[in-house]
């Protein structure tokens, strides 16, 4: 089990002047002694009284995560910029920082970097060793699999809080993951109960040349199957302004098919055929999917359930950003460990995976009451669906009903799994 | 002749410069900013005032000449003189504030900062926040102890209740409740404590002495799911008996024996229902409808709403001039 990969090791502690973020550098090699002195490691935390438990949380990342690339316009004007979601774990270790009187516990964040995504098992497993049981993962989904595989039947929980591959719930189906990101099941079922309640059943897809966007795409055609929406047609674009390739580049042309149609999904990872969709279809058209009303974790103008206390919280500990979708999932699973202390007051691990895998509520500022579902450790929650400045509604929409719990109208629900860890 | 006579009469009897037990609704309105003035007898809106920025919790000081507003988005305590309805001062306060308490014996206002993560104690004489008491996060319901001894305030996102030692300004215990605890009311022998929480659906009771949860009451409208359930505002009549809770995105209002710890029926009122407000002779109950823009008033003996009236945009608070 090869170190080499972490480049380093960022330790954040969520006592006293709680809010100054990243505080102390150390060297991996440094982790692995503190590790062996637990003493020493609690003597760095400023503490009031004597906590009775110290919960380590490791938030992990990789270098260079294509996800986090800012889109940028070709005048390399960036469109939108994308932030590792540490952020929004912090702010869950200022709220825990709050509450420490309550649960005699002290929470630290410690990041952990790797190199790359074959590098982020051997970077948990050294962690685990060193004593922590919680992790935020915040890497791509081929980290995935060999992460499944070097932590099976290890006392560790292990929080997806920025990948929505439905294939991780699906087919990886590994026990000691949640999965606090909502899978891309869920975001597509969210956004297509809406247009069914607007009666708009008829939708176009234009889809990109990315294996990304083929994703996104079948995701989308089967929550359309699901909830009766139509597919009257299916174009593939080819982002460009080759004159001899415009019935593949030009959403107007794209767009002129015989029949019509209510709204258009368009499907583009890269984001830049999709923000010239808009207004440029031949019918005045709305536009879903990749821009305009998107399915997202959280959006910064949600104004319901205490919403805008959260996104305050965020602001001020950020300096300024926006609170995006896996800044919502990080803040929500540092939520839900400390949860688990509140509710347990122990420091037995089997208890926290009991209350947590359980049937617990959490609430995460949605609405509805969040549980982990036992088939695929996906946690249940509502989606937003965000135009530029407005949530437009929080899916489940009205509606549409399920037998047990609303909320199970989106995703996976446990007839159609393929994965059953509760059986 | 005699018509406007009688129209005259009205306007007099409506004159709120003819002061107390005017029997005058007030409503706060979070998004429109103001208070909105309904006479109790038409239902019409007779005045409408601008207070600042996201008027919530307010109340009359005791003998109803004052109207203290807590406008969360100016960071103050807004003073309304009730005869001339005009902003006569303003106190400061931390960051969001939202429900108070008023102190007259000690002349002091205990108020939740929502965004602060702390209650204030103000001097409401003097301008001035004597002190401030970190809370868990996005502290809210606020209540006094008759002898203004022991303060409870909730945590929103900490699901605790701390008690608060006044004169300390310390916290003396925490009790951890149901998911999202919101607001109180006090049991008239002093031993109860009523906390509703929003997304457990219940209203939890906790034993003062012992400061431990002692039982819960949830709640359930008829072809409702838990889910929809989000209990906030509650109120309690004067002999301890019944309480009223308001059951938020369920749109009922819940009436409940005390004693019994059981829910004796559901009124069904308007969206969105949070905060409630029973009058003296406790014959009306006054509902703010939060996402319906309007109040539900309620007759509670005969447990149905009376008529619905139209207010600011989404209405908070509901104080009657009595």
């Amino acid at each position: 089990m090869s170190s080499a990969g972490v480049i380093s090791f960022l330790r954040s502690s969520g006592g006293g002047e709680a809010g100054r973020g990243v505080r102390l550098v150390l060297a991996f090699a440094a982790l692995i002694a503190l590790a062996g002195a637990p003493r020493a490691l609690a003597q760095t935390t400023p503490s009031t009284g004597q906590p009775e438990q110290h919960v380590k949380i490791g938030f992990v990342t990789i270098e260079n995560d294509p996800r986090y690339e800012p889109l940028r316009a070709y005048e390399r004007i960036i469109l939108k910029t994308r932030e590792h979601p540490l952020t929004g774990a912090e702010v869950g270790i200022d709220e825990a920082t709050a509450l420490k009187r309550v649960l005699n516990t002290d929470f630290t964040l410690e990041r952990i970097v790797a190199k790359s995504p074959a590098d982020v098992a051997p970077a948990v497993l050294a962690a685990i060793d060193a004593g922590a049981h919680f992790f935020l993962i915040d890497a791509p989904a081929e980290a995935y699999k060999p992460l499944a595989a070097a932590v099976r039947g290890r006392d560790v929980l292990l929080f997806n809080v920025s990948e929505p591959d439905d294939s991780l719930r699906r087919d990886l189906c590994a026990a000691e993951f949640i999965h606090v990101y909502p899978s891309r099941a869920q975001l597509m079922d969210g956004l297509v109960q809406y247009f069914i309640s607007r009666k708009w059943h008829d939708l176009l897809i234009l889809e990109g040349p990315l294996p990304a966007d083929a994703t996104m795409t079948t995701a989308f055609e089967h929550s359309a199957q699901k909830f009766g929406a139509r597919i009257v047609a299916h174009q593939h674009f080819k982002p460009g302004s080759d004159p001899r390739e415009r019935e593949a580049n030009n959403p107007a042309l794209l767009s002129a098919i015989n029949r019509d149609f209510d709204a258009v999904f368009v499907a583009d990872d890269t984001f830049d055929f999709a923000r010239t969709v808009p207004y440029h279809l031949v019918r005045p058209r709305p536009v879903m999917g990749s821009i305009d009303l998107e399915p997202v974790a959280w959006h910064w103008t949600w104004e319901r359930n205490g919403g805008p206390q959260v996104n305050s919280r965020f602001d001020r500990k950020s300096g300024g950003r926006r609170m995006d979708g896996p800044d919502w999932a990080a803040w929500a699973s540092v939520k839900i460990i400390v949860q688990s202390v509140l509710r347990t007051r122990s420091v037995d691990f089997a208890k926290h995976r009991a209350f947590i895998l359980g049937d617990s509520d959490f609430d995460g500022a949605k609405g509805l009451a969040m549980s982990v579902r036992p088939w695929d450790h996906q946690l249940r929650q509502g989606i937003l669906l965000a135009a530029p400045y407005e949530v437009v509604a929080n899916a489940p929409i009205e509606g549409f009903l399920h037998r047990v719990n609303q909320l199970d109208t989106l995703g996976d629900d446990e007839p159609e799994s393929k994965c059953h860890l509760n059986k | 002749m005699r018509i406007f006579a009688l129209a005259l009469l009205c306007v007099l009897a409506i004159d709120p410069a003819a002061a107390k037990d005017t029997g005058l609704i007030f409503v706060s309105n979070e998004k429109s900013n103001d208070i909105i003035v309904i006479d109790p007898n038409s239902y019409k809106v007779v005045n409408d005032i601008k207070v600042g920025r996201r008027p919530r919790d307010l109340h009359f000081n005791a003998d109803h000449t004052k109207l203290y507003v807590a406008c969360g988005d100016d960071d103050v305590i807004t003073i309304l003189d009730v005869a001339t309805v005009k902003v006569t001062g303003k106190l400061k306060t931390g960051p969001s504030p939202e429900a108070f308490v008023i102190d007259e014996t000690r002349r002091r206002i205990y108020i939740s900062q929502e965004e602060g993560s702390s209650l204030a104690i103000i001097d409401m004489d003097h301008d001035a926040i004597l002190k401030e008491v970190p809370t868990g996060a996005e502290p809210e319901g606020v209540l006094l102890s008759d002898d203004g001894k022991i303060l409870y305030v909730t945590s929103e996102a900490g699901d605790l209740v701390h008690e608060v030692d006044t004169a300390s300004a310390a916290i003396t215990r925490d009790v951890v409740v149901g998911l999202r605890p919101r607001r109180f009311a006090a049991t008239p022998d002093g031993k109860d404590l009523w906390v509703t929480g929003e997304l457990s659906g219940a209203a939890y009771i906790v034993d003062r002495a012992k400061f431990v949860v002692a039982g819960s009451v949830p709640f359930l409208p008829p072809g409702m799911r838990k889910a929809d359930v989000t209990p906030v505002g509650i109120a309690m009549t004067k002999d301890g008996k019944t309480a009223y809770v308001a059951l938020g995105h369920a749109a009922h209002v819940a009436i409940v024996d005390v004693a019994a710890r059981k829910v004796l029926g559901y009124v069904l009122v308007g969206k969105r229902a949070w905060g409630l407000t029973l009058s003296r002779d406790e014959k009306t109950l006054y509902v703010a409808n939060g996402l319906g823009d309007d109040i539900s008033i309620i007759d509670t003996a005969s447990r149905k709403a009376k008529v619905s009236v139209p207010v600011g945009r989404v209405p908070y608070g509901i104080v009657v001039d009595e």
